[in-house]
């Protein structure tokens, strides 16, 4: 299977503990800026806006007081199997067999949008307006990421610009493998409560390959068989099954 | 060659494929796609040197540790500081979205300004800074000659104990003005409670870190509570304890946010009775003899009955808690339980390190007073006082005092003058600053008795509860002076503006940020040069008291605000463990004692008990002195008259002495219980800016769709509620109070509390950029408010409203 193209290299992953996220919004704030991610007069329109990492709200569905909310921040799930990859037509999003990271070209990307189309989780944004930023915010633009422009897909990348700084510097002090913090997406590092977790799935060491392996680990929308290497962990049966869809009386 | 069809044909086919064999179709599409994506207004991020500045995010009196990422002299991004002893690398979605306060030329002044137009018509010019300071000191001088110091005002955002709050205060009494008023916070109701039951004029502070049971009567410990990055840190420790010491958290709330979502256990009594709910719980462990009978027999004041000197017995506090709380009263006032309220209580008494905390939302308003005192009380039962995990008593940040103010003889009688808005009068004799009441007096009088008023990190305009009743006032003040470095909603009404530096430009220091219990000060330092043509209003202020020139400025000696807070500093170098210098405070932009003697309990209360005072003397002698003075030189038989109408005008219902004690007072409303039958409850998000700094688009973006669509502001109703008014998810509704209306839409939310609509604060402005303004609907403009009994704050959180479907 295609999953296994990587076994040898780093397979990198994210663990997001549903029980530890408060739904402060931290993550797409770190994400937004450390991306520079454009804004628009109007970010109600989701359909519109760009969001790498969005976060959903899901309730028990119980009548108050017995109602409880949890959020669940959704960055790109760098499927193991993608189903975005094999839909484009340029070959501007592909996967990188050396880390799992699905990335995204802009250059070549033509904006045909097939692989939103195909993703399920929602987890790309289509340009559909110059990138903008209000007045005088191009100042805190950061020279690591490329602004994209009008007409092109973009999506998370695991915040790639941080493993190729992480890796020149590695190479610089002549080590080839990363430690585990070395490399940490801007979300995870600036999560206040540490509900997220970032490291290599091959690499039994890393915290990610033992939380994964909890009873209260999974991952969004399993059964399509994406292979998504962001998990999710919660200690509350509702939470997990609200991750899937069921039939009417069907048992997972 | 015949022209015919034919040919014709040949002739572009030949052609086509002609062209087509050459690379120039190829390559004009190439360019196409590149001219494309090639506009000149996408912004290409100027290259530099990488590097990283350590600062304090000033953005709210919370002083998180922050680092700035630089590339070249653009600042990129901002990181939480891991090494600083608040926030331990945590801070909130407003600090990390800083750049885009600092760097959106939309919202900043961008030099000193003079009103043009008529007020309100935004036509401005652009004049000097010395043409500006020179404009404020004469003005002043003019009313300051004429022998009226008080005619000067000022309205201040600054924490209260910050070097900046202090020159403000320093400035209004060289000059001899007697209005400095303050933004009022949740922390001048702690303070309250601190002094009237511990004698302390300081907040309470409670050593979160250390607790292993918390239970909250409404702090959004989740929601931007206290110091935002600390408290998210702290919930991440408790989190991440292994199960035995994981600390269990009980939130009070009447609606499931995010600290109810994720508190172990959320009780939902109806809002305004949460006194009530602590009282049951006091009235189980005082019943049940699980308080700490160490600190009640040995460190405590007014708990069992008692005789004063006249030899008049006394009810304590026990005995009214047994009398009068019992869980099933309390079940009946406040829908929770008897049967929660024992159970909850029982854990309280037994856990090893529980604190009771009082608060709402994000503390950014004051609270209910006799209500603050109730749950203060829990904390005393158990002898959490200076305990490991309790409340703190700690030393101040030994700071150095600057030398005594000058007064002439314009100061000295201006001083005496009575306050305009009536705080630390007998009326109001805890309440420092009354700012709703400097409005209502202003509104109240034929011309107002303020001619100049300054403005100071502050948007009373947009942020106060009743903003339209502050907005009035605005517009009756001849001369308004703003010091905003943003173009907000306070700043617009102004006829100066003299533009403060953003935070990312200055060095200004918070002193004990929020709810710290260690003495901590924290110092910022400037990460950017300023961008604009903006002065720091430390350094204006002392310009300007030179300028008006004699005692004042003698009272400015300083050549700057640098050296202002240098002096303060100086008081900190031999102070701690280690030695330290000015340059090492302001290289790790902060100094730090973490050490406490835990345990201390004798000789620490300054009431005039020495004791924890569950019976507060204070009070007494307050209420007694105000209703002498409202008969005064009366017979001695008319006495107990005028003490009732003491009670009646200071607004409390109880009578006898639990009047001096923690009790429940049911809080009355404005509005008519039949024609108004909801209740408003405004609410805070971390997420969404409440304070006076705009809402940055980054945090627009982590808005949900149910919270704002376009323009349109939701507020949250429980789908039992809405469906009576025929409401569905999404529908456009009129909000209406006794105050005035707006235009919302409803979001049905199983987790809101039937009966009560959830407004949150923090959208509504009338200015800013576009990002920002006419975004939602701004819940102060509808809001009620009443008096809190004794304090006079006023109560934000109970204006009866209704719902006109449209």
């Amino acid at each position: 299977m295609k999953k296994e193209e990587n076994s040898k290299g780093n397979r990198y992953g994210m663990v997001i503990d549903l029980d530890k996220c408060t739904g402060c919004g931290l993550c797409t704030v770190a994400c937004a800026s450390e991306n520079n991610i454009s804004v628009l007069y109007d970010e109600s329109d989701k359909t519109r806006n760009i969001a790498w990492l969005q976060i959903y709200t899901i309730t028990n569905g119980k009548d108050f007081p017995d109602t409880e909310v949890v959020y669940i921040p959704r960055p790109c799930m760098q499927c193991d199997n993608p189903p975005c990859v094999s839909v484009c037509p340029p070959t501007a999003t592909r996967k990188d067999p050396n880390t799992g990271i699905i990335s995204q070209i802009y250059s070549r990307c033509v904006g045909c949008r097939y692989c939103m189309a195909a993703c399920p989780y929602h987890a790309r944004s289509f340009n559909w307006f110059d990138p903008s930023f209000p007045e005088g915010m191009d100042r805190y633009l950061s020279p690591e990421v490329s602004p994209r422009m009008r007409g092109v897909v973009e999506k998370c990348t695991f915040c790639h610009h941080r493993l190729m700084r992480a890796r020149s510097k590695a190479y610089a002090e002549g080590r080839r493998e990363l430690k585990e913090d070395e490399y940490i997406p801007a979300c995870a590092e600036a999560c206040p409560t540490q509900a997220i977790s970032f490291g290599d799935l091959n690499n039994p060491e890393h915290q990610v390959s033992q939380l994964i392996k909890s009873p209260h680990a999974f991952r969004l929308l399993e059964r399509l068989g994406t292979e998504p290497k962001v998990y999710y962990l919660s200690a509350k049966n509702w939470v997990r099954r609200m991750a899937d869809n069921y039939l009417a009386g069907e048992l997972s | 060659m015949e022209f015919s069809r034919r040919n014709f044909i040949k002739f572009f086919a030949g052609g086509l494929g002609g062209t087509l064999l050459t690379p120039l179709p190829w390559k004009l599409i190439d360019d196409i796609a590149i001219w494309t994506q090639n506009w000149s207004w996408v912004p290409v991020p100027g290259k530099g040197k990488f590097s990283h500045v350590n600062t304090v995010c000033t953005l709210c009196p919370g002083a998180c540790g922050i680092q700035v990422r630089k590339v070249g002299s653009r600042a990129v991004k901002i990181e939480g500081r891991s090494d600083y002893p608040v926030n331990h690398g945590a801070v909130c979605p407003l600090g990390m979205a800083g750049l885009q306060v600092l760097y959106n030329e939309g919202i900043r002044w961008k030099a000193p300004m003079k009103r043009m137009g008529p007020r309100g018509s935004q036509e401005w010019k652009e004049i000097s800074w010395d043409e500006a300071i020179d404009t404020l000191a004469a003005r002043i001088k003019g009313f300051r000659d004429k022998g009226n110091p008080e005619k000067l005002a000022a309205v201040d955002g600054n924490q209260s104990r910050s070097t900046m709050a202090l020159l403000i205060k320093r400035l209004l009494n060289s000059i001899g003005s007697p209005n400095y008023l303050r933004m009022p916070r949740e922390e001048d109701t702690h303070s309250m409670v601190n002094f009237l039951m511990q004698g302390f004029d300081s907040p309470l502070t409670f050593d979160l870190e250390n607790a292993d049971f918390i239970l909250s009567f409404g702090c959004g410990l989740l929601d931007g509570w206290g110091s935002s990055g600390r408290m998210l840190n702290v919930w991440r420790r408790w989190a991440t304890n292994d199960r035995q010491h994981k600390t269990h958290i009980v939130q009070v709330d009447p609606r499931a946010s995010n600290t109810a979502s994720k508190a172990d256990l959320w009780l939902a009594p109806s809002p305004g009775t949460e006194a009530a709910l602590a009282l049951g719980m006091a009235h189980v462990i005082i019943k049940e003899k699980l308080y700490s009978k160490e600190f009640i027999d040995n460190h405590s004041f007014g708990f069992s009955d008692w005789f004063d000197e006249k030899g008049l017995e006394h009810k304590g506090f026990s005995g009214i808690v047994l009398g009068k709380y019992s869980p099933e009263n309390v079940e009946n006032i406040t829908g929770i339980k008897s049967r929660v309220i024992i159970e909850v209580a029982r854990k309280f008494a037994s856990a090893n390190a529980p604190i009771a905390l009082a608060g709402r939302g994000k503390g950014t308003f004051p609270g209910s007073l006799y209500e603050f005192m109730s749950v203060h009380a829990l904390n005393a039962l158990k002898g959490r006082v200076n305990n490991k995990g309790g409340t703190l008593i700690t030393d101040d940040v030994p700071l150095a005092p600057w030398a005594d103010v000058v007064y002439d003889s314009v100061a000295n009688n201006g001083l005496t003058k009575e306050r305009i808005d009536r705080a630390g009068t007998l009326r109001y004799p805890f309440t420092r600053t009354l700012i709703h009441k400097f409005a209502e007096v202003i509104n109240g009088s034929h011309s107002s008795p303020v001619d100049t008023l300054l403005l100071c990190s502050a948007n009373p305009a947009y942020t106060m509860p009743d903003n339209q009743s502050f907005i009035k006032a605005l517009k009756k003040i001849p001369f308004i002076v703003s010091f905003s470095p943003f173009m907000d909603e306070s700043s617009m009404m102004a006829d100066l503006i003299l533009p403060d530096h953003s935070h990312l430009e200055k060095m200004v220091d918070i002193v004990r940020p929020t709810g710290i219990q260690y003495p901590l000060y924290a110092l910022s330092r400037p990460v950017v040069k300023p961008l604009y043509r903006t002065r720091h209003t430390g350094d204006v202020i002392i310009s300007l008291a030179k300028r008006i020139g004699g005692s004042i400025a003698s009272s400015f000696q300083w050549a700057n605000f640098e050296e202002a807070i240098k002096e303060r500093v100086s008081g900190l170098y031999d102070a701690g463990e280690n030695k330290v210098s000015w340059e090492d405070v302001k290289k790790n932009g902060y100094w730090y004692t973490p050490r406490h003697f835990f345990g201390k309990r004798s000789d620490i209360f300054k009431t005039a008990s020495k004791k924890f005072e569950f019976f507060s003397t204070k009070i007494e002698l307050a209420i007694k002195t105000y209703s002498k003075g409202l008969r005064p030189g009366k017979p001695s038989g008319l006495e107990g008259k005028s003490f009732d109408d003491a009670l009646l005008n200071l607004g409390i219902s109880a009578k006898g002495d639990e009047v001096y004690m923690p009790h429940y007072e049911e809080i009355k409303s404005g509005g008519d219980k039949n024609e108004y039958p909801l209740l408003l409850l405004p609410i805070e998000f971390i997420n969404l800016a409440t304070g006076w700094i705009g809402n940055p688009p980054f945090l627009n973006k982590t808005l949900f769709d149910y919270q704002l669509t376009k323009d349109d502001l939701f507020v949250e109703v429980n789908p039992k509620t809405a469906s009576r008014y025929g409401l569905t998810e999404g529908a456009k509704a009129i909000l209406k109070s006794p105050k005035g209306e707006l235009s919302v839409r409803i979001h049905h939310f199983d987790g809101a509390m039937p009966d009560v609509i959830f407004i949150p604060f923090g959208l509504g402005h009338t200015a800013y950029d576009r990002y920002l303004k006419g975004k939602g609907v701004n819940p102060n403009e509808i809001i009620d408010p009443i008096e809190d009994p004794l304090s006079g704050q006023p109560v934000w959180w109970n204006t009866r409203v209704k719902l006109i479907k449209i």
